[in-house]
C-alpha cells in the first residue's frame, strides 16, 4: 500500500510519520503513536470518546483523514496536563465521579475543557450544549455537568482551588462526593481497554457474518482467503477441537455457525491477518453457499404448530418456561367487584456501552490459551471454553480488561472463542475490536415482551387475584434467557401482597438477535405492565395511585409471590418520599397535561432547545456590521 | 471502512482542477470529509475502495468570505461554526445561526462546510433551505483548455434530486453567494427522530423583515427542505404575505396553504401538518428574533407596540 508522509505537532512535541493515506486522524493517533487516550466508540461521528483539538478547535478525530491534519497542532487527553498531574477539569471529574465506565471520559473530559476554552463563563445551558457531540451510558450526564460547573468556577477564580479536593464525609457515605480510586486513569486517558492494547507480532482478526436470518449452510471455500498475502489463518466452526457450544444456562450456541445461521449477523468465518485492510479484502474473498430456511419472527409464530424448528432439541421452539401459582385465582376472580384485562408490550433494546466488543486472544509460553476482554464473567466464560478447545481448565486463562460499559451485554461469550482458535492456529497474539454496527446486530439485546394481565380488584383497592401471562422473544441462542424469565416471573406482579395468583413466564427461540442479560434482568418488562395496570385500576376506582398502591404493598410479614415471608419492607417509605419528591397531586389520575398542577416544576427536565449562545452573541453586536448594498 | 490510494491536498484551485480533472475514475473530492467516512461504513456503502481523494479545504480562495453589493461570497471551505461565532456573518444571514445550532454539534460543524453540505444534494440537508431563501447561487469552476472557468447556478436550480444535482464532470464548487439579509429577524424548524445530534425528516428556513412598528411584512422568505426531493421556495405564501398587515390569521392561513408544497410521497399526511405548523412558527419565531424593531412577537398574538 502507498504511504504518505505527515508532520504535526501533537501535544508539543513535532512528529515526522510515514502511514497510509486511508487513516484517519483517530487511527493514526491510535495506532502510529500509540495515544490511545483517544477512544473508538462509533466512528460514525455520532458518540465524541475520540475528540482532539486540531489547531484550537475540537473536532471527532473518526471524521479527519489524517492527512487533513498535515501540519496541524494537535492535542489530545494525553497532552492537557503535565505527566502526574491533572488538569482542574480533570481533578473536578475525578471530585464528583464523573467518570464511571471511563470510556467517554477522554472525550468528555475534551469537550468540557473546549467549552470552558470557548466561553469560561459559559453557564450550565451552553455546558451542555457544548458537550452535545458526546454520549455517555453510565452517569446520567448530571456529576459530568456539575464537573464542569465546578471546574469553570475554580479556574475563574470564583471557587478557591480547595473546591477540587475530595469532599469530607461524615457518619454516611450518602449525599457525598466520595472519590473512585480508578478515576485517574480514566479522565487522563491512560487507563488501557482491550483495543488500547497491543502486542508485539499480533493480527487483527474480522468476522464474516451472517446475511441472512435463517439458513443452512451448504458450503465454506475459504481457499482464495487463506492464499492471500498477509493472511495468516481463516477458521470457521470445523477448527474447533472440543465440544462446541456456550450460553448462560444452555450452551447451544456454536462459536461460529455450525451448519446453519440462525440470525443476521451471526459469525459465520473468521480471519486473522497481518492488518485489519488485508483481513477486510480476505473476508470479501470467503465464498458461502447458503440455503435460505423459512424463519421465525415474532415469539407467537414460534408456537404455532408447524412452526419452523430452530434449534434440534427444542422441538416446541422453548427455551423456558417458568410458573407460579399461589393461592387460587378462580376463587380471587370471584371475589372481585371489578376485573380489569389488558396487554403490554416492550421492544428490544440495545445495551450501547461505549466500547464495543474487543479482544486480544495468544498462548503463552506454557501453552495457556489466554483470552483478554471485557468479559462480564470470565470464570463462566474459561470453564466453557476449556470444553470447547477440549483442553484442561488450568490451560485457559481469562483476564477481564476493563469494561467500558456492560449493562449485562458482555456476559455472552460471543467473539472470545474465535479469538482463542486463531491464536491456537497462528501462535501469535490475535486481536479483534468491534465496530459498532458490529456490535448492534451481534450483541444481545433486551428481550422484547408482550404480557396479557388480568387483575382482579375489591372497591376498596385490594388486589383479589392477578393473572400474568408473559411471552419473550428470545431470538436465535437461549444467552440469559432462562434467568431472565426467572426474575421476570419473581417480580411479576410488583411490591404487591396478592393472594391468588397465576403468573406464567415464557421465552422463545425466534430467528431475531438473541436477547440475553440487561439491567434489571426481566423486571422492568414485568413492572411496565404491574405499574401501567395498578395505574389503570386506580383510574377505574377513582382513587389516588398512591393510596391504591398502599392498600396493596407488602409489609412485614406479607408472602411474596414465591411464598417467602419479608422480614423487612420499605415500600411505605419508598411511597411517601417519591410522593413528596413528586410534588403528587392527591387525587384519582383523571386530570392530564398541562391541568397538571405538578408538571414542569423547578426539577423537572425541559424538552431540549438549543441556541443558548444565540442570544447572548445578539446582545453584544455591533452595529457596523452591515454588508454595504 | 474507505480505502484510498492517494489523498491530495492541493494548494491552489488550479492544482485541484487539474487533479480532479485527471483522478481516475471512483475518485472523489472532499472538504469537511464528514459525510463520506461514515458513508463507507457497514449498512451503507460498506467497505469501499477509492483511488483518490482531493481535499480542496487548503486552497486559499475557497477560504472565508468576501461581501460586494448586498451579496456574501461563502468560500467552500466555510464551516457550519462560523455562523455561530463570526458576528458579521451572523448579522447578515440571521437565519444561519439557527440552521447551524440545529446542525449536527460543536464538533462536527467544525469540519462540515456549506458547500459540501449543498452538493451532497440530500433533500433532507440542513443547509440548504436557508440558503435557497438567502437567494443562494452556486459557484462551479472548471479548466478549459488551462484557464480556470467559472459558472454560478440558483441552488434552488442546482439541486435536482436526491444525490443529483447539476455539476459536470471536471467542476469544483468553489463557493455559495447569499443574499445580506441585515436587519431581518431568522430562524429555522427542524424535526427528526429526535432532537439533538439528528438527521432532519423535514426543516424549513424563514427570513422576515417587518416595517419598523412591526406591523406589516415589507420582505418575508420561506424555503422547505425535505417534504420532495428538491428544496421548495414558497414564492406563493411569500407574495400573500408581503406588504399585508401581520396578523395571526393571515399566518395561518398562508401556513395552512403551504402544505399542498408537499412532494414526498411517504409519510405525505405527517408532512403536510409539519409543514403548516413551520411555516406558521417560523414565520412567529423570524418576527421575534428581527432586532431593532418597535414590536417583538414573543407572545405572538396580534402586535403591541413597545
Amino acid at each position: 500500500m502507498p504511504k504518505i508522509d505527515l508532520t504535526m505537532d501533537v501535544n508539543g512535541r513535532k512528529v515526522v510519520k510515514q502511514t497510509e493515506p486511508h487513516k484517519r486522524l483517530l487511527d493514526f493517533l491510535r495506532e502510529d503513536l500509540n495515544l490511545t487516550g483517544t477512544k473508538e466508540g462509533c466512528g460514525a461521528g455520532e458518540c465524541g470518546t475520540c475528540s482532539v483539538f486540531v489547531d484550537g478547535k475540537l473536532v471527532k478525530s473518526c471524521l479527519m483523514p489524517a492527512a487533513k491534519a498535515d501540519g496541524a497542532k494537535i492535542e489530545t487527553i494525553e497532552g492537557l496536563a503535565r505527566p502526574g498531574s491533572l488538569t482542574p477539569v480533570q481533578q473536578a471529574f475525578h471530585k464528583t465521579g464523573a467518570s464511571q465506565c471511563g470510556y467517554c471520559i477522554p472525550g468528555m473530559v475534551m469537550a468540557a475543557t473546549s467549552a470552558l476554552r470557548e466561553n469560561p463563563d459559559a453557564g450550565i445551558e451552553e455546558i451542555k450544549e457544548r458537550l452535545g457531540g458526546n454520549i455517555c451510558r453510565c452517569t446520567g450526564y448530571t456529576k459530568i455537568f456539575e464537573a464542569v460547573e465546578i471546574a469553570r468556577d475554580v479556574i475563574a477564580g470564583r471557587l478557591p482551588e480547595t473546591a477540587l479536593d475530595e469532599d469530607a464525609t461524615g457518619e454516611s457515605f450518602i449525599g457525598a462526593n466520595v472519590r473512585r480510586l480508578d478515576a485517574p486513569s480514566k479522565v487522563s486517558g491512560r487507563l488501557k481497554y482491550a483495543a488500547d492494547m497491543k502486542m508485539v507480532d499480533m493480527l487483527q482478526m474480522q468476522v464474516l457474518r451472517a446475511p441472512m436470518p435463517h439458513a443452512r449452510i451448504v458450503s465454506i471455500d475459504t481457499s482464495e482467503a487463506e492464499a492471500m498475502d498477509g493472511v495468516a489463518c481463516v477458521i470457521t466452526a470445523d477448527d474447533v477441537p472440543g465440544t462446541d457450544g456456550f450460553g448462560v444456562f444452555i450452551h447451544d450456541q456454536p462459536i461460529m455457525a455450525r451448519g446453519k445461521v440462525r440470525h443476521f449477523g451471526e459469525a459465520v468465518a473468521a480471519v486473522a491477518a497481518e492488518d485489519l485492510v488485508t483481513a477486510r479484502r480476505a473476508l470479501a474473498k470467503i465464498k458461502v453457499e447458503y440455503e435460505e430456511l423459512p424463519g421465525i419472527y415474532a415469539p407467537e409464530d414460534a408456537l404455532k404448530p408447524g412452526a419452523p424448528v430452530i434449534h434440534d432439541y427444542a422441538q416446541d421452539n422453548v427455551i423456558k418456561h417458568i410458573p407460579i401459582r399461589k393461592g387460587d385465582i378462580d376463587k380471587g376472580f370471584a371475589e372481585a367487584d371489578l376485573i380489569l384485562e389488558d396487554e403490554f408490550r416492550t421492544q428490544q433494546v440495545e445495551h450501547a456501552y461505549l466500547e464495543p466488543e474487543a479482544g486480544i486472544a495468544y498462548v503463552d509460553h506454557d501453552d495457556v490459551v489466554t483470552v483478554l476482554s471485557p468479559s462480564q464473567n470470565i470464570t463462566h466464560h474459561r470453564h466453557m471454553l476449556a470444553h470447547i478447545l477440549d483442553l484442561p481448565i488450568n490451560k485457559v486463562r481469562f483476564i477481564m480488561s476493563p469494561v467500558g460499559g456492560g449493562f449485562g451485554g458482555k456476559e455472552d461469550m460471543i467473539y472470545q472463542g474465535m479469538l482463542a482458535l486463531a491464536a491456537m492456529k497462528t501462535h501469535r497474539p490475535v486481536q479483534l475490536n468491534f465496530t459498532r454496527e458490529e456490535s448492534l446486530v451481534a450483541s444481545a439485546k433486551r428481550h422484547p415482551s408482550r404480557v396479557k394481565y388480568k387483575m382482579g380488584l375489591k372497591w376498596s383497592g385490594e388486589i383479589t387475584a392477578i393473572e400474568f401471562d408473559m411471552l419473550s422473544d428470545g431470538g436465535a441462542y437461549g444467552m440469559s434467557s432462562e434467568g431472565v424469565m426467572r426474575k421476570a416471573a419473581i417480580l411479576s406482579c410488583g411490591p404487591y401482597e396478592v393472594h391468588n395468583l397465576k403468573v406464567d413466564t415464557k421465552v422463545v427461540y425466534t430467528n431475531n438477535t438473541p436477547s440475553g442479560a440487561f439491567r434489571t434482568f426481566g423486571g422492568m418488562q414485568a413492572q411496565f405492565a404491574t405499574e401501567s395496570m395498578m395505574d389503570m385500576a386506580a383510574e377505574a376506582l377513582d382513587m389516588d395511585p398512591f393510596e391504591l398502591r398502599r392498600i396493596n404493598m407488602m409489609r412485614i410479614g406479607s408472602r411474596t409471590h414465591t411464598q417467602q415471608e419479608l422480614t423487612t419492607a420499605s415500600l411505605d417509605r419508598v411511597l411517601d418520599a417519591a410522593e413528596a419528591a413528586s410534588r403528587w397531586e392527591a387525587g384519582a389520575p383523571k386530570v392530564r397535561g398541562p391541568r397538571r398542577g405538578d408538571l414542569g416544576g423547578p426539577d423537572a427536565r425541559k424538552p431540549c432547545t438549543l441556541g443558548a449562545r444565540i442570544g447572548d452573541a445578539a446582545d453584544t453586536e455591533t452595529k457596523d456590521e452591515r454588508v454595504a448594498s | 471502512m474507505l480505502i484510498c490510494e492517494s489523498y491530495h491536498v492541493p494548494k491552489t484551485l488550479e492544482e485541484a482542477l487539474r487533479l480532479w480533472g485527471d483522478a481516475p475514475d471512483g475518485s472523489r473530492l472532499v472538504s469537511g470529509a464528514t459525510d463520506i467516512l461514515p458513508w463507507a461504513r457497514e449498512g451503507r456503502a460498506g467497505d469501499v475502495e477509492i483511488p483518490a481523494l482531493i481535499d480542496v479545504t487548503k486552497i486559499p480562495e475557497l477560504k472565508g468570505y468576501s461581501c460586494d453589493k448586498g451579496r456574501i461570497r461563502l468560500g467552500a471551505a466555510t464551516v457550519y461554526q462560523d455562523f455561530l461565532t463570526d458576528r458579521t456573518l451572523m448579522s447578515n444571514l440571521p437565519c444561519m445561526p439557527y440552521c447551524a445550532i440545529w446542525f449536527a454539534d460543536d464538533q462536527i460543524r467544525e469540519q462540515a462546510t456549506v458547500v459540501g453540505n449543498l452538493v451532497n444534494a440530500s433533500p433532507v440537508a440542513d443547509g440548504t433551505p436557508p440558503v435557497v431563501a438567502l437567494n443562494g447561487e452556486i459557484e462551479l469552476t472548471r479548466l478549459e483548455e488551462g484557464d480556470v472557468k467559472r459558472r454560478t447556478v440558483p441552488v434552488v436550480d442546482f439541486i435536482e434530486g436526491p444525490g443529483r444535482t447539476l455539476i459536470q464532470p471536471g467542476e469544483i464548487a468553489t463557493a455559495v453567494t447569499v443574499d445580506s439579509a441585515y436587519g431581518y429577524g431568522g430562524s429555522f424548524q427542524k424535526v427528526g427522530q429526535r432532537r439533538s445530534l439528528v438527521i432532519s425528516v423535514a426543516c424549513c428556513a424563514a427570513l422576515v423583515r417587518a416595517d419598523s412598528t412591526g406591523t406589516m411584512f415589507e420582505d418575508v422568505r420561506l424555503a422547505l427542505g425535505g417534504v420532495g426531493p428538491r428544496p421548495i421556495r414558497l414564492r406563493d405564501a411569500e407574495r400573500r404575505l408581503k406588504g399585508e398587515r401581520i396578523t395571526q390569521e393571515l399566518i395561518q392561513r398562508v401556513a395552512e396553504s403551504a402544505a399542498d408544497s408537499v412532494g414526498s410521497r411517504s409519510r405525505k399526511e405527517y408532512r403536510r401538518d409539519v409543514v403548516v405548523n413551520f411555516v406558521r412558527a417560523g414565520l412567529e419565531e423570524a418576527l421575534a428574533n428581527q432586532p431593532e424593531i418597535g414590536a417583538k412577537f414573543k407572545n405572538f398574538g396580534e402586535t403591541e407596540n413597545a
